[in-house]
């Protein structure tokens, strides 16, 4: 396999990067990302502090956890591999061939993002279970039942239906930035679509690639709606199961979830190969598309095939129960209505809370991803590694140890206030922000940052009007799915919010507790339709397609 | 890109901050007698549910009531989280299973006489920590289209019997399912409970994580039947008239027709426990009971209870609200290793 030569001379032609950006800037970097840890190792010290306050004990409290930990594994490597395949091969066939109506793809691709798991596993379920919506429309073909749902396999599906995008939207920026030079060159080398695919582009979009799918993972080892809907066990469901009549087991299997995590993000930091990861190269030359030929059609079949199930198959079943709820409006007696009212607010708070977490994830941590990935800085890998565990654990856990400790801290008057539900929501979502960010660091040609500053060019200056512009796509994407994340996250915004500020999750989980479908469905698709405009402004807009 | 951009895209959510901080929290100030002008209260029980009768309640006393929805096991471990920093005066649990995890960490304050007056004597609990306002009825959920009416059995104990071999939905990770398991050792020993949980498992009954789920798996047809709470099925009707699935109810005296009940306390922290347990009365009183019957179709557990509608078959022997846990070997915990143990969990 002959891979792109990688550049990794970090430029001797210029000065050391100590001296280059100066001390004073990195030594600022360092002190802010020590900060950045004391507030991420939070809800681990809480985790180890209740482990020892409880007293577990290996026979009563880990024994039990060894199958939901090979569960868990499983699953998540699997959701990820999966997840990988699926939103790195979408990123390549929007931004970098010649598939029709690229810009429908472009936003629809990220939104199955946008659904709260709680109804978009409700959604599949009633789409594609026994007896669903599927099996009446297979029934005149002879198809009368369908394989289950449930179990490993059904899990397995739902979450890589949901999370893809973690990949998809890392990769789509990666690509839309890398000049397309070696894929010119290859294909005047006659090299063929999937050959290129493979030793063009691969490797140079490993880093975002291996950066999602570690997102998928820890937001499958972390995620309680699928694995219990969908009945397998991990440890995030034992959690749940355990956590008011055996706290000791439930802080036991999140000991072990945090562990796991920590592992596996140890390990990705290997496998993405840190060291030798490609630097960007500066062109100005139009993106390289590859024409699909013969495979034009039957691609974008595929492609409106998965994107079927994934997105607008959801949409359908919510869109059917608005309107079955809309036929029976007369009939639908007590206090469940089915009504706009009470739609707006929440919207508007959900789209104000969304915006401010992501802007905040994203500069809060864009110092941190800069020491790791620039500087290489063991202590930048430490501080985002507790970063990244983050969102491993399960939101409700975040939400507790956010309440012990703020408890215990001079912040104890803005409990329940809206800064520390967006302080609680970076601490749960900081990883998808920093990972991202730290390749679009990386990706950074450095001899510009070097250029800039010999002609003089001041910091601020350099930042705003060189790094920035460079380094957009990725913080885009990064702050892209902390917005998503954050618009549709429920357990930390039903404990954290303060009282009266509603938001769309909250709304569509109430209606969906009490089976008022209708009104869960209008929510729903509210949020999806709010997430789509969000995605268009903030992603798709900039990217050439 | 300019500067100025960058510099508004990063002065915006600081001064959003600033503004938000400064409305941070408006703590209301009570006064010796324990009462307040406005309670915190956090519900388990839905707002659509709840919500209509807590603004009958601030619009008949003018005292504002702020309501944390959640889920009740969540909320129970958010207020033991907060201690003595929680700013809950009252809980309303949809399980008596969560009350008694706060009473065991000694987060309840024993309500007053006139509260538990409220209640039939027999419904009160021994400590008088809680009161039960009003309960929904476990019941076997069955697709009528699958299920013939004459397989249906009249005792919870039938189920185990081999004929009905992987056609009964459960959730044995619910609290409605665990409080039902400690309403049967209670009523008839740990053995009894154990064995039915042995011949539930060896009959391999599908498990799904809470109630709503088996009431959609019935009408899907994905399984004949499941041990629900009453109302889902209700709620179900109200939007989809033709939904295949109809209430099997136990006979009255057998505990599958355990009625749980949803329970309020006052908590230890409150400054404020006189209009705390003013609330409760409230939903306790004619007015509360009445919408409780009426509007959500539960069975309203207090004294001034009005007749029930005509929908709903007379309200059955034994409530939770009756059920002492402290009386209880293991507590809790042992309901939960019984079922665990059962191998029922799949």
């Amino acid at each position: 396999m002959t891979s792109v030569k990688k550049s990794h001379g970090k430029s001797h032609y210029f000065q050391t990067h100590a001296s280059s950006v100066g001390r004073g800037l990195y030594l600022g970097m360092a002190g802010w990302s020590i900060l950045l840890a004391v507030i991420f190792v939070a809800p681990f010290g809480y985790i180890l502090f209740q482990a020892l306050d409880l007293g577990v004990s290996w026979d009563d409290n880990f024994a039990n956890s060894l199958v939901p930990l090979r569960n868990t594994f499983l699953l998540g490597i699997s959701v990820a591999l999966s997840a990988a395949v699926v939103g790195t091969g979408l990123a390549w066939l929007v931004v970098r061939t010649d598939l029709p109506a690229r810009k429908v793809w472009a936003i629809a691709a990220p939104l199955p993002l946008a659904f709260p798991s709680f109804v978009g596993a409700y959604a599949l379920i009633a789409g594609f279970a026994k007896g669903g919506f599927l099996e009446e429309l297979l029934s005149p073909l002879g198809i009368h039942s369908l394989p289950s749902v449930y179990g490993f396999w059904g899990a397995w599906a739902v979450l890589t239906f949901f999370t893809y995008p973690y990949v998809y939207l890392p990769v789509q920026a990666r690509l839309s930035t890398l000049p397309a030079t070696f894929e010119e060159s290859a294909r005047l080398l006659g090299r063929r679509p999937l050959e290129m695919f493979a030793t063009v582009v691969l490797p140079q979009t490993w880093t975002a690639i291996s950066a999602g799918s570690l997102l998928v993972f820890l937001y499958t080892i972390s995620d309680f709606g699928v694995p219990s809907l969908l009945r397998y066990l991990t440890l995030t469901r034992s959690i749940f199961d355990n956590r008011l009549f055996d706290p000791p087991t439930a802080v036991a299997h999140g000991l072990v979830l945090a562990v796991l995590a920590f592992m596996v993000i140890f390990a990705e930091r290997i496998i993405s190969g840190r060291g030798l990861s490609e630097e960007g190269h500066l062109s100005g030359d139009v993106a390289y598309r590859q024409a699909l030929g013969r495979w034009r059609w039957p691609t974008t079949a595929v492609v409106a095939g998965w994107l079927g199930i994934a997105l607008v198959g959801p949409l359908v079943v919510m869109g059917y129960w608005v309107v079955r709820g809309f036929l029976n409006r007369g009939r639908i007696t007590g206090p469940l209505v089915l009504s706009f009212d009470g739609i707006w607010e929440p919207a508007r708070n959900t789209l104000f809370i969304g915006v401010v977490t992501a802007l905040v994830t994203v500069f809060a941590l864009l110092p941190l991803a800069r020491l790791t990935a620039r500087y290489r800085s063991r202590l930048g890998a430490v501080c985002s590694s507790l970063v990244l565990a983050g969102f491993g654990l399960p939101g409700l856990v975040i939400a507790l140890a956010f309440v012990f400790w703020v408890l215990r801290s001079p912040l104890v008057g803005f409990y329940q206030s809206l800064p520390l539900l967006v302080l609680a929501y970076s601490l749960h979502f900081g990883a998808q922000a920093t990972r991202v960010s730290e390749t679009a660091v990386e990706t950074m040609p450095q001899q510009l940052e070097e250029v800039s500053h010999t002609l003089g060019a001041g910091r601020l200056r350099r930042f705003a009007t060189v790094d920035l512009p460079l380094m957009s796509p990725g913080l885009l994407a990064g702050g892209g799915l902390v917005l998503l994340s954050t618009m549709k996250e429920l357990p930390i915004t039903l404990l954290l919010h303060p009282i009266g500020f509603d938001t769309l999750s909250i709304r569509i989980w109430a209606a969906a507790e009490e089976l008022a479908f209708a009104q869960a469905g209008l929510e729903s698709l509210v949020l999806v339709g709010l997430s789509a405009v969000l995605t268009w402004l903030l992603i798709v807009r900039r990217v050439r397609l | 890109m300019n500067k100025l951009k960058l510099l508004l895209a990063l002065a915006i959510p600081l001064v959003a901050f600033a503004f938000l901080a400064s409305c941070g929290d408006d703590n209301d100030s009570s006064s010796q007698d324990g009462t307040a002008g406005s309670i915190t209260l956090y519900s388990g029980r839905n707002e659509n549910l709840i919500g209509p009768i807590i603004q009958q309640f601030e619009d008949a006393t003018g005292i504002k009531v702020n309501v944390r929805y959640g889920n009740s096991a969540d909320l129970a471990l958010l207020i033991d989280t907060e201690g003595s920093n929680t700013p809950a005066d009252v809980f309303i649990s949809q399980s008596p299973g969560a009350i008694g995890f706060l009473n065991g960490e000694g987060h309840l304050r024993p309500l007053s006489a006139s509260v538990l007056n409220l209640l039939p004597e027999d419904s009160r609990p021994a400590d008088g920590t809680w009161v039960g306002f009003t309960g929904r009825q476990r019941v076997l959920v069955y697709n009528p289209e699958i299920v013939d009416v004459s397989d249906l059995p009249s005792s919870v104990f039938d189920l185990t019997d081999p004929s009905y071999s992987g056609r009964v939905g459960i959730a044995p990770e619910n609290s409605s399912f665990q409080d039902f398991v400690t309403a049967m050792r209670i009523n008839q020993g740990d053995e009894v409970a154990e064995q039915w949980l042995k011949g539930m498992a060896s009959n391999n009954s599908p498990n799904y994580p809470k109630n709503s789920a088996i009431v959609d798996a019935v009408i899907r047809g994905e399984v004949d039947m499941g041990l629900v709470n009453h109302y889902y099925l209700l709620r179900v009707l109200d939007e989809e008239p033709n939904a295949s699935g109809v209430n099997h109810y136990f006979a009255p005296d057998d505990i599958g027709s355990l009625v749980i009940a949803t329970g309020a306390v006052v908590l230890n922290q409150s400054d404020a426990p006189a209009t705390a347990e003013q609330l409760i009365s409230f939903l306790l009183s004619s007015e509360g009971q009445a919408y409780f019957g009426s509007a959500l179709k539960e069975y309203p557990l207090g004294n001034a209870a009005p007749a029930l509608p005509d929908d709903l078959p007379p309200l059955p022997e034994l409530t939770t609200a009756a059920l002492n846990w402290q009386e209880l070997g293991g507590g809790l915990l042992r309901t939960v290793e019984l079922i665990e143990d059962s191998g029922i969990k799949q």
